[in-house]
């Protein structure tokens, strides 16, 4: 068993109800790679990446995350549900970063980031304390460790929002449309981020409306329709020459 | 106070400036027609009560800070606060129940919650007063204990007080459960908390503003509430009057006595309750109270 950042994915379906939202997705990303998966709203990808933190189950395929199978164990008849302890173990090596933030407005900004390693993981206060401080200075946010979320503008609360999903110490960091609730003006600041931590070799999986920053940082790309992987390959590479007739329709109507 | 201008847009008239004029409301004369009504109504109703004899209001006077009324208040207001926080700590273990994903449980609190608000407490209350008629003997790690003796009427007041009010104040806690956005939830698992401590750290904090103000107004019903366990003997406030025009055939008065008392301390709740409500729903109320003021001069934290 290893942490090794990997996410493999084989066969993988979703269904609520009689609408199948995910099929027959087959998914490899390799430690360290950034990869970004755009696509119109509803194609599945938020549903993609949930099933990659376990805020969704899959009903079919194989998911592994970090070299494990995720959520389950195996046996010759079928797959198993791991115990809540088990699972909540393996959802803190994979971060998740939210379109709405999500930070606990009852909790300041440094006890937000504080919470994972000390009420989950039982670290020590001090410790974690001065992580948090570092962290909050990773993201150009020193000294705002005692505001509360509302006292913070859409691209500070995110920032604080990676943070707190950074504390964790995690393989992977997912970003679920980390900018499209922001003001234009505040994307940037957040990207930038962003940018930092994939220079830094996490491995990370972006849904994204943010074609630039599919561009510029995106080791490989996923096109999403309609629950399947319609386009993959190097992300600069489709971007540029997309083959498939619904990528470029796509490409035509957001780039 | 009206003024009735005729024609003051014109600034030689009078010499105002037409900018600075105050600009007044419409009054209709419905408005007026219903001043009229209401205080004619009042004055009247307010002579009739203060000439009409039978009212005795030197009895209301001679008994308002009788000591067996005095000490029936009292009672009334042990009776409030025991049952209120009681029927909260079981409330909040019902609302936490009904809201499991294991099934049986929620079932068994909702069950609960649907007995006990569907039956009046009235009966409820007359219920746990005789309750030794269904179990006379209750047997608790090998001692026999008796019902009959352990069942006193206040005992009878509190459990059946508390057990109704619980299955409200889990409707409202479940309530402000579920304003908590979905969101923070799944923040919460993808942290990896655990239940309970998401119920802790999460849910309640943030449910608390809706809660508050519910609790308030059902502290305030609680407190007349309470007078229904008169029925069982206990000399709270409406039993200690009852007890004494049972004696002296002043029943007007004492009633008037006792409603002047329940009148007075709903109206002493009801400040601390609409400032806790006006509290709750502002909308800085996502800020937690002990949240600093922060000037932001410099609003931006530098993003690299």
């Amino acid at each position: 068993m290893t942490c090794d950042g990997t996410i493999h994915g084989r066969g993988i379906r979703k269904s609520f109800g009689a609408k199948t939202v995910l099929q027959n997705i087959d998914l490899d990303i390799a430690s360290g790679e950034i990869c970004c998966i755009i696509g119109p709203s509803g194609s599945g990808k938020s549903t993609l990446l949930r099933c990659v933190n376990g805020l969704e189950t899959v009903d079919l395929g194989v998911l592994k995350v970090n070299g494990e199978l995720f959520g389950y164990y195996e046996t010759d008849s079928a797959f198993h549900a791991l115990s809540r302890t088990r699972l909540a173990e393996q959802r803190t090596k994979v971060g998740i970063v939210f379109q709405q933030f999500n930070l606990f407005p009852n909790m300041t900004a440094q006890d937000n980031i504080m919470a994972g390693p000390v009420l989950v993981k039982g670290g020590d206060k001090k410790q974690a304390a001065q992580r948090a401080q570092q962290l909050l200075a990773s993201v150009g946010l020193s000294g705002f460790g005692g505001h509360y979320p509302a006292q913070l503008s859409g691209g500070q609360q995110q920032r604080v929002a990676i943070a707190r999903a950074l504390a964790m110490d995690p393989q992977i960091m997912l970003f679920d449309e980390p900018t499209s609730a922001l003001d234009p003006e505040k994307v940037g600041e957040v990207l930038a981020v962003m940018k930092d931590l994939a220079q830094k070799g996490m491995t990370m999986v972006v849904v994204t409306h943010e074609m630039g920053f599919a561009r510029e940082v995106a080791d490989t790309l996923l096109f999403m329709d309609e629950g399947c992987i319609v386009e993959r390959g190097d992300a600069r590479e489709v971007l540029a020459n997309p083959k498939e007739r619904r990528t470029q329709a796509f490409l035509e109507r957001v780039l | 106070m009206v003024q009735l201008t005729t024609h003051g847009s014109n600034p030689t008239m009078n010499g105002m400036d037409p900018a600075l004029k105050p600009r007044l409301q419409r009054r209709s004369a419905f408005e007026y027609a219903a001043w009229a009504v209401c205080i004619l109504l009042g004055v009247g109703l307010l002579v009739s009560v203060a000439t009409n004899p039978n009212f005795q209001w030197d009895v209301v006077a001679k008994y308002f800070t009788n000591e067996s009324i005095l000490r029936g208040l009292v009672l009334t207001i042990v009776l409030t606060v025991v049952s209120m926080v009681l029927g909260t700590l079981l409330g909040l273990v019902l609302a936490i129940m009904r809201s499991s994903s294991i099934k049986p449980i929620a079932a068994t609190a909702g069950a609960y919650i649907t007995f006990f608000r569907g039956t009046p407490v009235l009966v409820q209350l007359i219920f746990w007063f005789n309750i030794a008629a269904l179990y006379p003997n209750l047997s608790i790690g090998g001692t026999d204990i008796d019902v009959n003796a352990l069942i006193t009427p206040i005992m009878a007041a509190v459990i059946g007080l508390t057990l109704n009010e619980a299955a409200y104040m889990a409707e409202i806690i479940r309530g402000g459960f579920s304003s908590v956005a979905k969101g923070q939830i799944e923040a919460a698992d993808s942290l990896g908390m655990s239940g309970m401590m998401k119920m802790r750290k999460v849910i309640i904090p943030q449910a608390m503003p809706s809660i508050i103000p519910a609790t308030g107004n059902q502290v305030i019903g609680m407190f007349k509430e309470t007078s229904l366990v008169s029925v069982l003997g206990v000399a709270e406030l409406l039993q200690s009057a009852q007890l004494i025009y049972a004696r002296t055939y002043e029943t007007i008065p004492l009633l008037i006595v006792a409603s002047l008392w329940y009148l007075v301390m709903t109206l002493l709740l009801s400040y601390p309750q609409s400032q806790l409500e006006k509290k709750y729903s502002r909308s800085s109320s996502r800020l937690p109270r002990k949240a600093k003021k922060v000037v932001l001069t410099d609003p931006e934290g530098i993003a690299r």
